[in-house]
């Protein structure tokens, strides 16, 4: 064993983003019925085909049950406890950043995003999403001259109905799944990206999303675009407070890549994980999918899982187009009493279509980390590949690590590689370390950052800095 | 569905043995498994239906064994003709169980089965009659190479049990032959017991003809220092599912798997095992092979399970699988549930067609498409066919496989 009592003396580091801000927020009702969707539609002031769709999965959501496959243990959600709407006050329209009210700018610069258009420096555009609704965008007017837009939801409905009516719900139907059902019927903002044609797109963009209030779920819908021919990286960073409730967050992200556009989403999640009891922090279920449409078109999926007392979340490909590539990297930390049962599917439909999955699992404390992925090789796909690797690591003797990887074939033409292995932190390793003068717990968070190497190779650089502090600081005085 | 009929209507049959009516009580409830559990998620309805679909055959009729003994000394035994054994040597024993000894040991392993998991030994237990079971205590060393078969007559539902006691320090070869006729379903339990530092080369053919079907289930448990190799080749049903159990209650023992399928036609077979580590220092090497051919299914679905106790496990499982037709489909989910930190476990899946680098290579030296494939297809048999015990040489699985249809 690890020396133990060292690590119980570890200073634990607290959660740097557990603060709330308080602000004047306007709140609906809790509860969940068709009334309250045709609020929150009319408070958007949204079009019709958006109410009858929101109508028609929560119709959907009531005949649907709660799925219980996934190797996760957790109370049962009250949805009728829940507030589906929750924003801030301010002022009906806003022109400029100026006129956003400054404490909602200051939680931000707090949480080390970027929003007062001074910090040009860092050349990412952020879309800043607090509870339900988006409450700025940065750099619009440089992205409109290349023709991108990058805007909420919620204007895109306004401004871009045409596009929203189009893609919305292609790739996560209304049906696909309990919580993409709910997320349907009740979403109240998220991002909404268009890159056209020929456009390789100016700048890294990118969405924070923070959950202010203990009592409202945050339901974000998140559509992304890329034409013919265009490229795209998409960052997406999430907070909230410490609250001892467990809140609910059902995400769903769309991504089409037509012939030849490319799309690379990443994304750190650091939701508040509820303390060392278990008590508290957010309920992640998330359906990610991309579309691979077009011929040649690549959708690339690297995710850093470090919070949330729960995640549920399976970044997919479908790749219908010839030639087209999926790629899913994963690193997921689970710590205390965390529980994830993540991972992707690659859908192999088209010919000659590649897909790439590394994902890397670290459990320690009395955490449960699950991959959970599917490989399908419809009929149609000749001269498919597919590569996983799936690598566990097991910190201390309480915590497990699970892997549940689905193969199916249909295809002779094909071809499927798929490894697994489960190890824990090397005593060697750490001994040469230690006998070179490196402190325990940096030795300790120098072999998980290699372990997790393929993956952070694959992050912006931006994020690749922050993944690697997040995961030192996640582990502290946890290594045993 | 004759069989779940008769299920369901046999409540007070005075016939019936003490855990015939236990078993019937716990199907009862629920006859069937259930179809959306990942056992059954993948299984061919209408063919399980089909397998349930004969009247049960108690009494069976001679049948010709598919080849002569291999040598004077094998011990051939054939479970459901009454067959009686006592050999007391020098070096050995084997003797049949007592009755309450099959009784208890059964009874014991029915107070672990779970409805889902464990139905198709429930279904084997309530519908083996006495004659069907055979139960056998093996001691020793030096011990002939023994033979079990067990096989289904045509147009009818069998089921045979078969329990094996391996006594301390004994040491065994041992063949299970499982041959299904024509038109016929076969369900074959089998529970094996390794005392500690025993060690068996169990090997499991199991072959059918036209439209046979089986429900073969294999229960091991593994004492300390006891060594399990098992061989497995399952080829020729219509409908085949092989669940295998394996337990190292108290760990620091080996367990060696290597086991293959074969489909063909419109075929379904399955492999299911699920391996439980129950102390320190276990041992396992697994790999599994498919070949799925026309429009057939094969499935393999493996899981370790490794808990906190069970540190220094070293386990590996393998699933290869071999696609050679447009039509056919694989189905593969090798899985791993650990809790302990200091083990090595790891485990790969592959699907893929035959090398098209080697047949060309082949080719290129003047050896037919219709040969190198042969070849190629040997070379792959031949890692699983080679580990099982006393059939190897003499009954030439081999030629079968490559030459048959």
């Amino acid at each position: 064993m690890v020396n133990e009592n060292l690590v119980k003396d570890v200073v634990k580091e607290p959660y740097k983003y557990g603060f709330v801000t308080d602000i004047e927020t306007e709140k609906i009702d809790k509860g969940l019925n068709e009334d309250i969707i045709k609020l929150i539609s009319q408070k958007k002031e949204e079009p019709k085909f958006l109410l009858d769709f929101r109508l028609k999965a929560f119709k959907k959501w009531q005949k649907m049950k709660e799925p219980d496959w996934a190797a996760l243990g957790y109370k049962k959600i009250d949805y009728q406890d829940i507030i589906y709407y929750s924003a801030p006050k301010q002022k009906e329209k806003i022109s400029s950043l100026d006129e956003v009210d400054p404490k909602l700018l200051e939680t931000f610069d707090k949480l080390g995003i970027p929003l007062t258009e001074q910090k040009k420096l860092t050349n990412v555009a952020v879309d800043a999403v607090f509870d339900s609704v988006s409450i700025a965008t940065t750099f619009r007017e440089e992205l409109a001259e290349h023709g991108v837009i990058f805007c909420s939801i919620s204007e895109a409905v306004k401004n871009h109905a045409d596009l929203i009516e189009k893609y919305l719900g292609t790739v996560v139907p209304a049906s696909d799944n309990y919580f993409a059902a709910l997320n349907s019927a009740v979403f109240s903002d998220g991002s909404f990206v268009y890159i056209p044609k020929g456009v390789s797109c100016p700048m890294d963009l990118s969405s924070y999303f923070r959950i202010n209030s203990g009592d409202s779920g945050q339901f974000e819908r998140t559509l992304i675009i890329a034409e013919e021919s265009s490229s795209v990286s998409y960052l997406e960073g999430c907070t909230a407070p410490m609250f001892d409730t467990n809140t609910l967050h059902a995400a769903v992200v769309e991504l089409i890549a037509l012939d030849d556009a490319s799309i690379k989403y990443s994304t750190v999640q650091n939701w508040y994980a509820g303390d060392e009891e278990g008590i508290g922090g957010i309920f992640n279920f998330v359906t990610k999918r991309g579309k691979c449409l077009g011929k040649r078109s690549k959708i690339s999926w690297s995710q850093v899982e470090t919070g949330s007392a729960i995640t549920w979340k399976y970044p997919s490909c479908l790749l219908l187009g010839e030639e087209s590539v999926g790629e899913f990297y994963s690193v997921a930390l689970t710590n205390n009493l965390q529980q994830a049962d993540t991972g992707t599917k690659m859908i192999h439909i088209g010919p000659k279509t590649k897909s790439t999955i590394v994902s890397k699992g670290i459990s320690a404390g009395n955490s449960k980390n699950s991959y959970r992925g599917l490989v399908k090789m419809g009929t149609k796909a000749t001269g498919s590949r597919n590569y996983s690797q799936c690598d566990s690591m097991l910190i201390g003797d309480q915590a497990s690590a699970n892997t549940f990887p689905y193969i199916k074939s249909q295809q002779p033409n094909s071809e499927i590689e798929h490894e697994a292995s489960t190890c824990r932190i090397s005593e060697d390793q750490l001994f040469y370390l230690q006998s070179r003068g490196i402190e325990f717990e940096e030795a300790i968070s120098m072999m998980v950052s290699g372990f997790c190497r393929d993956v952070f190779n694959q992050l912006p650089m931006e994020f690749a800095a922050e993944a690697d502090k997040l995961l030192a600081l996640k582990l502290e005085g946890s290594v045993g | 569905m004759e069989i779940i009929e008769k299920i369901k209507t046999n409540k007070s049959d005075d016939n019936l043995t003490e855990i015939q009516k236990i078993c019937l009580n716990k199907l009862q409830s629920s006859p069937l498994p259930n179809p959306k559990s990942e056992l059954w998620r993948l299984s061919n309805k209408s063919k399980l239906s089909n397998f349930l679909d004969y009247s049960v055959n108690k009494k069976d009729s001679k049948f010709d064994l598919p080849y002569s003994k291999n040598s004077q000394s094998t011990i051939r035994l054939i479970i459901g003709e009454n067959c009686q054994i006592k050999l007391i040597e020098k070096n050995y024993s084997i003797q049949q169980l007592s009755e309450d000894e099959l009784q208890k040991y059964i009874m014991e392993q029915i107070s672990f089965f779970k409805q889902n998991e464990n139905w198709s030994d429930l279904l084997n237990l309530s519908l083996s009659c006495k004659d069907n079971i055979l139960g056998l205590k093996i001691n020793g060393s030096k011990i002939p190479p023994i033979e079990i078969f067990s096989h289904a007559s045509s147009n009818s539902f069998n089921a045979k049990t078969l329990v094996i006691f391996l006594e301390k320090n004994c040491d065994v070869e041992l063949l299970q032959v499982n041959l299904g006729k024509e038109n016929s379903s076969l369900s074959q339990s089998t529970f094996f017991c390794l005392k500690e530092n025993s060690s068996v080369n169990h090997g499991v053919v199991s072959y059918g003809e036209n439209r046979s079907n089986l429900l073969n289930s294999l229960n091991v448990i593994q004492q300390k220092n006891s060594a399990y190799n098992l061989g497995s080749l399952h080829f020729k049903f219509n409908y085949a599912r092989f669940e295998i159990s394996i337990k190292q209650s108290a760990g620091n023992a080996k367990t060696n798997i290597k086991g293959m399928q074969i489909t063909k036609k419109d075929e379904q077979i399955s492999t299911y095992t699920k391996i439980e580590f129950n102390g320190p220092n276990g041992f396992l090497d697994q790999i599994n092979k498919s070949l799925a051919d026309d429009k057939s299914h094969a499935i393999f679905e493996g899981s370790i399970i490794v808990p906190k106790i069970a540190q220094r496990t070293d386990a590996s499982q393998l699933s290869r699988n071999l696609l050679l037709s447009n039509l056919a489909q694989i189905d593969t989910k090798p899985q791993l549930e650990i809790i302990a930190d200091d083990v090595k476990c790891k485990h790969g899946a592959t699907i893929s067609q035959l090398n098209e680098e080697e047949l060309f290579y082949m080719r290129t030296r003047g050896i037919t498409l219709t040969d190198a494939s042969k070849l190629q297809l040997s070379s792959y048999f031949q890692e699983i066919i080679s580990f099982i015990p006393i059939s190897k040489e003499k009954w030439d699985l081999l030629d079968k496989l490559l030459n048959e249809n």
